[in-house]
């Protein structure tokens, strides 16, 4: 005889082996790198944008940045000036990101914002130099950078948001297919001849999470490799701390959505159905995919924090949140406390119901039968 | 000895198991036979702990089965699974493993059992791959690569060529010979007949009759003899308890010349009818 923990491990063993020899996991693998890349070099998203607007209070500013938006072919940006009222307005703007740099002291400071393109402030200081080409030798203006690395947290933020989506949505998918295969080829009647159902379930679960975890570690290698090469990504310590935030959350989200995914695929003998009935799994993921955008841009709305106290959206949205730099600790622990009472309860549930569901063939069998 | 005693188990408004009752010694090819939702696969599953019987005992050795024991049984369900992706001899490991078995002596008992299946060349094959009948063989080895000491077989003939039939029986007697105890269901009567030590044949949910096949045909002929005359049809006449058949005998050498007159040695095919049919009217 075995022990629970060894028949967990061997379930878990042939999972690992079967999906790493499976062909699709390399390939997909593959594909999400190529869109990593191709989000990285787009200039959109991180740094590069060659679009810049500059905000000026005062005519002496004014002239300056008038002057930048003759010679800024040179420096590789189109700039656009924006008027407002006084210092503190140009200040607000640059500070909510709506303006990429601005002047100050009527033209005498440059304040400039994290994401800002690059010739912004080279543009600047040679319109500045030219206005005052009277005075022998000008200085440069002096520079006030805001939150250098905002934007590209932004970016991190966006990736992740995006490659989580897929790892939660995929595994699970491929959990509810794998519980299926057993019982449609009924294999799954030898298996719990053997161990607990609660054992296959787990070791199922575990080995296709597993996969998960590594190919989720080769996206982030492969995307911090490429982020870092194109040299369009500030990579510090805030940036490299997405990784195990984005590691640590899928563990969360895969435990959460992968029991729910088994526990809907024993309900089902046919791999055709397999799409049906996991279609509100596939709803709560895609909604709170939907629902995390904005909190990439707004990740201390009260909105926002609500969402990542619910289990289903937590897993997408409070890695955005923490990765932008909107969640204090305690609302971290008060949601990863809520998501781990949410999965234990998932998988309680799921271990009770997986055995009876999973040996009943034909028709689709009624949650509320195995229940009763 | 497996001993199933008093077993019940109803789904919804149904029963499927009432009182079910007979014992498989070991070292016995042992047929298990009833008409379709006889119970027969319910009563299987139950014994290999896939189901929970509602009332009832299951006995290996005197002991009650619990998972230890069960991992030295090897089941066959009726209806076959395999990974379809998976190789041959990795899926048989796969199994020894989950049985118990170390990696070598499961690798060891894989390739062993696939030379004894005539298979050993598709050992790194994909399930999938094969024929009905070489999966059907991998099917066996998967229920005999822990080496068991009972042998639970739901249809484990059904589907095979008259070949593949004569390996798996000579496989399944190779077993009960080193003492493994083999309870196996079948429609195939004649192969039953020609196969088992002993059977049981169950009618709804209840055991109607069990023993040695001679046993079962010496009882049900008691009262039926057959009997020819010459230039007629063979009839079998039935007699009443407590009639003797010289006087039936006597009868018929009145009416002509017999040509036969015999003790009716039904094949197990005419008990099988006679007993079900019984129990249906009563």
């Amino acid at each position: 005889m075995i022990g629970g923990r060894q028949a967990v491990w061997i379930v878990a063993r042939r999972e690992i082996l079967a999906r790493g020899k499976d062909k699709t996991t390399a390939i997909s693998t593959g594909v999400t790198l190529v869109i990593l890349a191709a989000i990285i070099l787009l200039p959109s998203l991180f740094g590069g944008a060659s679009k810049a607007t500059v905000a000026v209070a005062g005519p002496g500013a004014e002239r300056t940045a008038q002057t930048a938006t003759r010679i800024q072919k040179v420096f590789d940006v189109k700039i656009k000036v924006r008027r407002v009222a006084d210092d503190a307005a140009v200040r607000r703007l640059v500070g909510a990101d709506k303006a990429d740099g601005g002047l100050l002291a009527d033209g005498g400071k440059v304040i400039v914002a994290g994401g800002a393109p690059d010739g912004v402030v080279p543009a600047l200081q040679q319109a500045s130099r030219t206005v005052r080409a009277r005075a022998p030798d000008p200085p440069p203006l002096p520079v006030e950078k805001l939150d250098k690395n905002a934007n590209d947290r932004k970016g991190f933020a966006l990736v992740a948001l995006i490659v989580l989506y897929g790892q939660l949505l995929g595994y699970g998918i491929w959990v509810a297919n794998g519980v299926v295969e057993e019982k449609a080829s009924r294999i799954v009647e030898i298996l719990l001849a053997t161990i607990r159902p609660r054992e296959l379930l787990i070791g199922k679960v575990l080995g296709i999470g597993l996969v998960g975890l590594g190919q989720l570690l080769l996206i982030a290698a492969g995307g911090l490799v490429i982020g870092a090469a194109s040299g369009k990504v500030h990579i510090g310590s805030a940036e490299l701390s997405a990784v195990p935030i984005m590691l640590a959350w899928f563990v969360g989200g895969y435990a959460l959505y992968a029991c729910a995914f088994a526990l809907a695929g024993s309900l089902v003998s046919r791999q055709e159905d397999v799409q049906a009935v996991s279609t509100p799994l596939i709803m709560a993921i895609l909604a709170s995919f939907f629902l995390s955008f904005q909190a990439v841009d707004d990740p201390g709305s009260t909105f926002s924090q609500v969402l990542s106290f619910l289990p289903p959206s937590a897993p997408l949205v409070m890695p955005v949140r923490m990765i932008v730099g909107g969640a204090g600790t305690a609302e971290v622990l008060i949601s990863v406390a809520i998501l781990l009472v949410a999965i234990y309860a998932t998988v309680t549930l799921a271990g009770r119901l997986y055995g009876a569901a999973v040996l009943q063939t034909g028709s689709r069998v009624k949650l509320r039968g195995l229940l009763g | 000895m497996l001993e199933i005693d008093g077993l019940t188990r109803h789904f919804g408004a149904t029963t499927a198991l009432d009182g079910l009752t007979f014992s498989v010694p070991e070292g016995a090819l042992f047929g298990f036979v009833g008409r379709n939702g006889a119970g027969k696969t319910t009563a299987m599953r139950i014994v290999l702990g896939v189901l929970s019987a509602d009332g009832g005992a299951v006995r290996w050795r005197g002991e009650a089965i619990d998972r230890r024991t069960r991992a030295r049984f090897g089941y066959m369900p009726e209806e076959r699974g395999l990974y379809p992706k998976m190789q041959v001899g990795e899926q048989l490991v796969h199994f020894a493993r989950l049985h118990g078995l170390q990696a070598a002596p499961a690798a060891k008992a894989a390739d062993h059992l696939l030379e004894r299946l005539g298979i050993s060349d598709r050992a790194g094959d994909k399930v999938e791959a094969l024929s009905l009948g070489n999966q059907q063989r991998v099917q066996l080895a998967v229920a005999l690569v822990h080496d068991p000491e009972l042998l639970v077989l739901d249809e484990p003939f059904s589907g095979l060529d008259p070949l593949g039939v004569d390996v798996l029986a000579e496989v399944l007697r190779e077993r009960t010979r080193a003492g493994v105890a083999v309870l196996f269901s079948s429609h195939q009567l004649e192969l039953v007949e020609r196969l088992c030590d002993a059977v049981a044949i169950i009618e709804q949910g209840r055991l109607v009759a069990d023993g040695k096949v001679s046993d079962l045909r010496a009882k049900a002929s008691r009262h039926r003899w057959e009997l020819q005359l010459e230039g007629e049809a063979l009839e079998v006449v039935e007699l009443p308890d407590g009639q003797d058949e010289q006087a039936l005998l006597d009868e018929a050498r009145g009416r002509g010349r017999v040509v036969r007159f015999a003790k009716h040695e039904p094949p197990l095919a005419e008990l099988f009818r006679d007993v079900v049919e019984a129990k249906a009217a009563a």
